[in-house]
């Protein structure tokens, strides 16, 4: 594990050695121009390329990359399976979905598998970068459709015993202000706080939603398997 | 009375075996005498003839007949048991001479059913006694019928009746049970409404007086049941009346059966429509969306292989960005026809999106205020178009002329209905002054108006801007899709439909 990743608020991927990134994408020419793309910026190296979620299980765990991004729809296992399945395998890696389209059911879905944001496809390059650090400095971006559902997912769980899946009042503030359409920055200056604290906030509540619906998961399926990881 | 003669006849008979074995002439003689001196007294027996013959009427039967004008014993000639026998009279009430009072006593032995007018006014079975029922309101001027239905369970058979008519001019008229009534075949059909009697039928038979063995002289009890009352035929028990409700309700029922089989067919072709919406959204989605996607990426990369002085570089940039608007474009068209979408949460959530990303482009900021737990009501297409046209226009007119810095778009549902409203603290305008044409607000209301909302417009100089929009779930004329007019009418519904698409 690398924990200093995580841990670490000031970016850290300028010099020595770039930043790792593995792509899961079934359509060739698409997966061939995001790895183009990614290796066009001088910090980011696309580490692999991944043709189905079957062969990302297989591959990525020993190659330890530093985020993965991951294709929504892929054949047979699908992209938020096959997020759920590579959480248990690196808890601590990142993993941006991308999606071809805004459906905020399925990113609400894929980020409660444990994915930490999501990219729509046709998003610019200099977009693609700054949520590669967004991801690897804090939590992604969050939309604020997005946010009003993590606060009703949140709101309607019954208080439960574990104090890791209910959030702060920082970071209820925090995702209030994100559904009346508040940036980040904007946000920060509210709150009085740096961007880096909202980001970790976001993070946070990423790593939260995914613990509350394992939880769920748990108490759908009566499995202990997840337990032992989370 | 009949067990009675068979058993003497029976006696004879072994006396005369008896004389027959002795040859004996003198018991012949005397046998030959007391037979006609039995059959002389007892006629009637020796023929083995069941019907009593008519006596002389005793004093004392004459006042009662005087006195309950009752006529006589009357009865078949063709006797036999277990029989029905059916007698008939018609009798005329004078037109000029109205009946003040009618009552008419029958008794039979063994039983009887009394009709007038085929009316049936009762039945008894005690020929002990007498019924007297009260026909005064019945007798109205003119011809009526009267049919007496008796039955014999055996032995002495017969019917006793008599009616007493008062009229209005103190005259007396009685009809009593005499030769005059005739008996009808039993074979007879509707014999009991028969104005006019056949030729056929045989008078009936006087088989004996009031008094006479082993009837009675005084009738044992005299029973009185409630006067009749005419049938009074109200309206709706006419034959026209009934005959027109039937057919409404048969014409009811066929129409209900019409507009069931067909909301059948219409919510089966809705059901279509809207998986073949899906399957079309999907399909541009997944292949259509996918070949931009790929677009966009792919000049992406050849965008980099150019210098950055390039022109080529410039036209693989401005490449880009085409294909991403064409991209964003065919997404709102997929969420505007996918019937998945068809929810005011989606709605809200397209709402914010928009607005977040239009003003993104420019300097003000976008608040959002949206009720929490926004259900997933139906919301409908045609006014969820209309309603996301005029936000949008009402966003480009505050984002154009408002100067402000901030606006706030609130969502909320009251009821079933969506209220969305634009709000800015800008510069505001004058309402009255730019209430006429060349603004699109008027357009604007008069969209929504259409589809059964409303928009409330509150500003002034200085005093920012106000805009509320109103809108019901479903529009009126299409609620569901199964309104009386959309099924009566449906050609006029698919071209509203038209109108609406084409008014974008």
């Amino acid at each position: 594990m690398t924990p200093h990743r995580v841990e670490t608020k000031a970016p850290q991927f300028s010099t020595e050695s770039p930043l790792k990134i593995a792509l899961v994408e079934d359509k060739r020419d698409v997966r061939e121009s995001w790895a183009k793309l990614i290796n066009s910026f001088p910090d980011f190296i696309c580490m692999c390329k991944c043709a189905s979620g079957e062969d990302a299980l297989r591959t990525l765990p020993p190659l330890q990359p530093d985020v993965i991004l991951m294709d929504i729809f892929l054949p047979r296992m699908s992209g938020i399976e096959c997020t759920t399945r590579l959480k248990n395998e690196l808890p601590r890696t990142p993993i941006v979905m991308l999606t071809a389209s805004d459906d905020d059911d399925l990113v609400f879905v894929a980020l409660q598998a444990g994915a930490d944001g999501y990219l729509l496809k046709r998003t610019t390059p200099a977009d693609l970068r700054s949520a590669l650090i967004d991801v690897l400095t804090g939590g992604a971006p969050m939309s604020s459709e997005i946010a009003r559902r993590v606060v009703e997912s949140f709101r309607q769980k019954p208080r439960g015993h574990d104090d890791n899946i209910r959030l702060t009042a920082r970071e209820e503030e925090t995702l209030m202000l994100l559904t009346k359409g508040y940036s980040n920055k904007e946000i920060a200056d509210r709150l009085g706080v740096s961007i880096e604290t909202v980001r970790s906030h976001l993070k946070h509540i990423y790593e939260k939603m995914h613990v509350q619906s394992r939880a769920g998961a748990v108490a759908r399926y009566m499995s202990g398997n997840h337990v032992g990881q989370s | 009375m009949r067990w009675f003669v068979r058993q003497r006849t029976v006696s004879f008979n072994l006396i005369s075996r008896r004389a027959y074995a002795r040859e004996g002439l003198f018991l012949r003689v005397c046998r030959a005498v007391c037979m006609a001196a039995f059959l002389f007294c007892h006629p009637v027996f020796a023929e083995d003839y069941p019907l009593t013959r008519p006596q002389k009427l005793t004093p004392q039967a004459e006042k009662v007949v005087e006195q309950l004008g009752l006529g006589s014993w009357i009865w078949t000639t063709n006797f036999q048991e277990k029989q029905t026998c059916r007698f008939w009279k018609s009798i005329d009430v004078p037109a000029n001479d109205p009946v003040r009072r009618a009552v008419l006593r029958i008794t039979a032995d063994n039983s009887y059913h009394l009709f007038l007018d085929a009316r049936e006014i009762g039945e008894g079975s005690n020929w002990k006694a007498l019924t007297e029922y009260d026909l005064t309101f019945l007798l109205t001027p003119g011809r009526h019928v009267m049919a007496v239905d008796g039955f014999n369970d055996g032995r002495e058979a017969g019917v006793l009746l008599g009616m007493r008519i008062a009229l209005a001019s103190g005259k007396q008229l009685d009809v009593v049970s005499d030769d005059s009534w005739l008996v009808v075949p039993n074979t007879a059909h509707r014999w009991l409404s028969r104005s006019r009697p056949d030729a056929e039928w045989q008078p009936a038979t006087i088989v004996g007086v009031v008094g006479q063995n082993p009837w009675w002289v005084n009738p044992v009890n005299i029973m009185t049941p409630p006067t009749l009352q005419p049938y009074e035929l109200h309206f709706w028990k006419t034959t026209w009346f009934l005959g027109a409700v039937l057919s409404i309700c048969i014409v009811a029922l066929a129409l209900s059966l019409w507009l069931a089989a067909k909301l059948a067919l219409q919510t089966r072709a809705q059901e279509l429509l809207d998986v073949e919406r899906a399957r079309i959204a999907r399909d541009i989605h997944d292949d259509l969306g996918a070949a931009l996607t790929q677009l966009v990426l792919q000049s992406e990369v050849a965008q980099t292989e150019f210098p950055e002085t390039s022109t080529a570089r410039g036209h693989f940039s401005q490449f880009c960005s085409r294909a991403r608007a064409a991209s964003q474009a065919l997404d709102e068209v997929v969420w505007a026809v996918n019937s998945k979408r068809d929810t005011l949460r989606d709605f809200s959530s397209y709402l914010c999106k928009y607005a977040q990303a239009f003003l993104s482009d420019t300097a003000i900021r976008c608040r959002l205020d949206v009720q929490p737990g926004m259900p997933a009501s139906v919301f409908d297409l045609s006014v969820r178009r209309g309603l996301l046209l005029a936000v949008k226009e009402a966003l480009n007119n505050a984002a154009k002329h408002s100067g402000a810095a901030e606006i706030l778009l609130r969502i909320n549902k009251e009821g079933e209905n969506v209220i969305v409203v634009v709000e800015d603290q800008g510069n505001g305008f004058d309402p009255e002054a730019v209430g006429g044409a060349g603004n699109g607000l008027q357009n604007m209301m008069q969209r929504l108006q259409d589809l059964g909302g409303a928009c409330q417009i509150t500003s002034g100089i200085g005093a920012g801007c106000r805009v509320e929009f109103r809108m019901p779930l479903a529009h009126p004329a299409s609620r569901g899709g199964f309104s009386l007019r959309s099924l009566f009418n449906s050609q006029n519904g698919d071209t509203h439909e038209r109108h609406d698409l084409d008014g974008q």
